[in-house]
């Protein structure tokens, strides 16, 4: 079953003279209790691609469609009704920045319910229980997000997303914030997500940080999704020269996929064929 | 916490101030208008403050003034609020248009001389305490529609804001459950200030004869009288100079301990207001 | 990489350029010891990794031997060498004069260093004329060269353009190019590859290599991530709180880790990063 299908998708920001395209026909399609790495470093568009999902940005050709909903042409008032659904939901990367610091977690965490139009009574059971499942203690509900550890409030970050019960969510490099010890802990607490059925699309520019956790990798190079299969196909068979540079480019413990010399190689190739990817 | 007891002290300056308004006229033991043969004469039993160059109860004009004066110093406040931190707030939200008209008014007001508009205004509309807070809370508008915008985006910006908008939260319950608690500080400390710089603005409009007419006495206008007679009496402008002084520092402080409780929202705010201030009037 | 002159190896009677012996550093209130005894030592074209999370101490020790500590922190016990001078005997002016041309540095936030109102060329000349006592026309011919040798397209461009019309991964280069301006002995480089794109981060560690066999230049390479300091040293030390836990050869430590913090870091690659599917090809 198919969550969230994106089809020649194409964005473009500013007007006129300064129009410039951010997605250039990309697609990609997520299936129920899959989790997807979507690929991409600095102006590769994948921002935009998740913001698109998101209904922030309008998309100026492709096409959308969310848990069998098409709402590529969805006005703001039918993406609020979408977005109050719960279907997709989103986790930032920096947590500070994401919690309202003058909210309790409990508030900050009933809010989708809330919006949802769930009774405060039942919304303030969900929250409990959704602290509990990202292994989180209930004394938190009172705290404010500053009284917090970075981990914590990644979880909390996490449990808010959850709480709707979405088929989808979209996460933005989750874990690159945190140190080694709660980076394990929180990819641990997403990898169990996919017996519940639920879809994770985790955004990323470093293909190492996600080729663990990911069933299907997606990578995105100025506006195209130029590869996907299966993140040891990506990893050990790429075909884009964009690909084997990124996975050169991965700092491992080993000694590094691709030489010094086969990378200046590879960034010539792409560097020559600018403009044009492929 | 300096700042919390010094903001207190400046809360019951304040109130002190509030209440002179309200009772001053009726405490006063002469007829603040009433003249007499004892011209500048020196504190004594009778009169406590002495007379001035009429031979009017100094004591009493000065407590009788005070309503007058706190009226006006409020009346620029609420214009103020009303015309420039709302219009501020909803200049994030109300589209681009209203932006760009609300925007440029702005910077029109700022850039229009304070005394050559309020001479203009008063010569259209006539010579009154009204018309000339008109003019002051259109000219300290610009200030509160920057405070109030700037607070606004910087709130409108943030990733929770963006977080409650992807839960499918509308314009009215952003601005209520996540800009409104965050605007108000560094709105309520630019209105603290401009209590103070409201009670300078009448007391110096009517220093120039614009606002309050003679015989009616303001603080500003005491003050200026007095000015005319330093040579027989060195020591008469302290009383009006000191009410005034101490009005303006404590909305100041009140304002510093706002900020501080507050926090550092809105002492980043705070520090904008300032430069819109020095920018505007510079 | 003809560029860059190479530039007679004067060493200490031992052949290190930079020797760190049992460096604790201790707040001077408090008297919190935040660094509990560095040692390392550092030979004219080897690189050392110091690895750990941000307030385990592997910056400060960093800013100890660049003589800048920030207020309050001092060295309590352990002496610092570099080239050879005892880094607390020297004076101000000599600490001055060190770095930059014996000793110098780049750091996370490449932006931050530079002045966003004067082109990026004359910043880098102006270290020249600073350190070198080049002439104004001397220097410029020198930055060019040097631009380019950080492997800078169209450097007579870049000289001419503003930090904001560049890149973060240029900007890290334009900063490199500075720190190697007056011919360094040591370059330390602190998380200046942790806010870059992979492909970009790489970029800058294979132009560290360059510079490495180039022109013998020894690195000390801080990063809070293993893999990126497996990369380029001979020798890696693993911070934790201010203590070293794990210290040795590159191979050693990746290989045979013996403190649970290591094994942790090295378990987090293999267990999530591409090494689970390299290590079967």
């Amino acid at each position: 079953m198919t969550v969230l299908d994106v089809r020649d998708l194409e964005v473009h920001y500013g007007h006129r003279r300064q129009r410039r395209r951010a997605l250039a026909g990309a697609s990609l399609s997520i299936d129920a209790g899959e989790i997807v790495g979507l690929i991409g470093e600095t102006g590769s568009g994948k921002s935009t691609f998740a913001r698109a999902a998101l209904g922030l940005v309008r998309p100026s050709a492709g096409r959308i469609v969310i848990d069998g909903e098409d709402v590529t042409g969805h006005r703001e008032r039918q993406w609020r009704a979408v977005r109050r659904r719960g279907v997709v939901q989103y986790v930032f990367q920096d947590p500070l920045r994401s919690l309202d610091p003058d909210l309790t977690i409990g508030d900050s965490l009933m809010e989708p319910l809330l919006l949802k139009g769930v009774p405060r009574r039942e919304a303030v059971d969900r929250a409990r229980a959704y602290l509990g499942r990202v292994r989180l203690d209930d004394e938190l509900l009172t705290r404010l997000p500053e009284q917090l550890s970075g981990g914590q409030r990644q979880r909390v970050a996490v449990a808010r997303a959850l709480i709707t019960e979405p088929r989808l969510i979209i996460l933005d490099e989750p874990v690159s914030a945190l140190d080694a010890a709660t980076r394990v802990q929180v990819l641990e607490i997403l990898k169990d997500l996919r017996t519940a059925g639920i879809a994770l699309l985790f955004i990323s520019h470093d293909l190492g940080s996600v080729a663990g956790i990911a069933d299907r990798v997606a990578v995105l190079y100025r506006g195209e999704v130029v590869e996907v299969g299966t993140a040891r196909e990506v990893v050990t068979k790429p075909s884009h020269p964009y690909t084997r540079l990124l996975i050169g480019s991965a700092p491992t413990l080993r000694t590094a996929a691709a030489g010094r010399a086969e990378r200046a190689a590879l960034r010539e190739l792409l560097h020559s064929g600018k403009g044009t990817p492929r | 916490m300096f700042s919390l007891a010094s903001g207190r002290i400046a809360v019951v300056v304040l109130v002190g101030v509030g209440l002179l308004a309200v009772f001053g006229p009726l405490l006063a033991p002469h007829d603040p208008l009433a003249t007499s043969p004892d011209t500048l004469v020196g504190p004594s039993g009778g009169h406590w403050l002495g007379t001035d160059y009429l031979g009017r109860d100094v004591f009493s004009r000065l407590l009788d003034g005070s309503r007058v004066s706190v009226v006006g110093a409020l009346e620029v406040t609420v214009m103020a609020l009303v015309v420039g931190a709302i219009p501020g707030i909803l200049s994030v939200y109300l589209g681009r248009v209203f932006e760009w008209i609300t925007l440029r008014v702005a910077d029109t007001l700022v850039a229009l001389p304070f005394l050559l508009f309020a001479v203009a205004v008063t010569a259209l509309l006539g010579n009154g305490i009204t018309q000339a807070m008109f003019v002051t809370g259109a000219l300290v508008s610009p200030l509160f529609y920057r405070v109030g915008r700037a607070a606004t985006l910087a709130v409108a910006r943030s990733q929770y804001v963006e977080a409650a908008l992807i839960s499918g939260a509308s314009l009215g319950w952003i601005i209520r459950r996540h800009v409104w608690g965050k605007v108000l500080p560094p709105i309520a400390v630019a209105l603290a200030q401009t209590l103070g710089v409201g009670f300078i603005i009448v007391s110096s409009l009517s220093f120039l004869g614009i606002g309050v007419q003679p015989p009616a006495p303001t603080w500003g206008g005491l003050l200026a009288a007095d000015l005319g007679y330093l040579s027989y009496q060195p020591w008469a402008p302290f009383a009006p100079a000191l009410l005034i002084m101490v009005t303006v520092w404590a909305g100041n402080v009140l304002a510093d301990a706002i900020r501080d409780v507050s926090g550092g929202a809105g002492r980043a705010l705070a520090d904008s207001r300032k430069a819109a201030l020095v920018g505007g009037r510079a | 990489m003809t560029a860059l002159s190479e530039s007679p190896v004067e060493t200490a009677v031992d052949g290190l350029v930079l020797t760190v012996d049992s460096v604790h550093i201790r707040h001077q209130v408090d008297g919190r010891e935040v660094v509990k005894g560095v040692g390392f030592e550092l030979a004219p074209g080897r690189v050392v990794g110091i690895v750990g999370e941000s307030g385990s101490g592997k910056t400060l020790t960093c800013r100890a031997v660049l003589g800048i500590l920030p207020p309050l922190f001092e060295v309590a016990a352990g002496a610092i060498h570099v080239a050879g001078k005892d880094v607390a005997a020297l004076s101000r002016a000599e600490l001055t004069e060190l770095r930059g041309s014996t000793i110098s540095a780049v750091f996370q936030d490449p932006a931050s260093y530079l002045n966003p109102s004067i082109p990026v060329g004359p910043q880098v000349a102006e270290v020249i004329r600073v350190k070198k006592g080049a002439k104004r026309r001397e220097a410029r011919r020198r930055a060019t060269e040097l631009l380019a040798a950080v492997h800078l397209r169209d450097p007579e461009l870049v000289y001419t353009q503003y930090p904001h019309e560049l890149s973060g991964g240029m900007l890290q280069r334009v900063l490199i190019a500075a720190a190697i301006a007056a011919e360094p002995r040591v370059l330390i480089a602190d998380e200046a590859t942790t806010a870059l794109d992979v492909t970009v981060q790489a970029e800058i560690l294979d132009l560290l290599a360059d510079l490495r066999d180039s022109t013998g230049l020894a690195i000390v390479l801080v990063s809070h991530d293993l893999a990126v300091v497996a990369q380029l040293c001979d020798e890696v030390l693993v911070m934790r709180e201010g203590e070293v836990v794990e210290q040795g050869p590159t191979e050693q430590v990746l290989h045979n880790p013996r403190h649970d913090y290591t094994r942790l870091l090295v378990a987090e690659h293999e267990q999530y990063g591409l090494d689970r599917f390299l290590e079967e090809s």
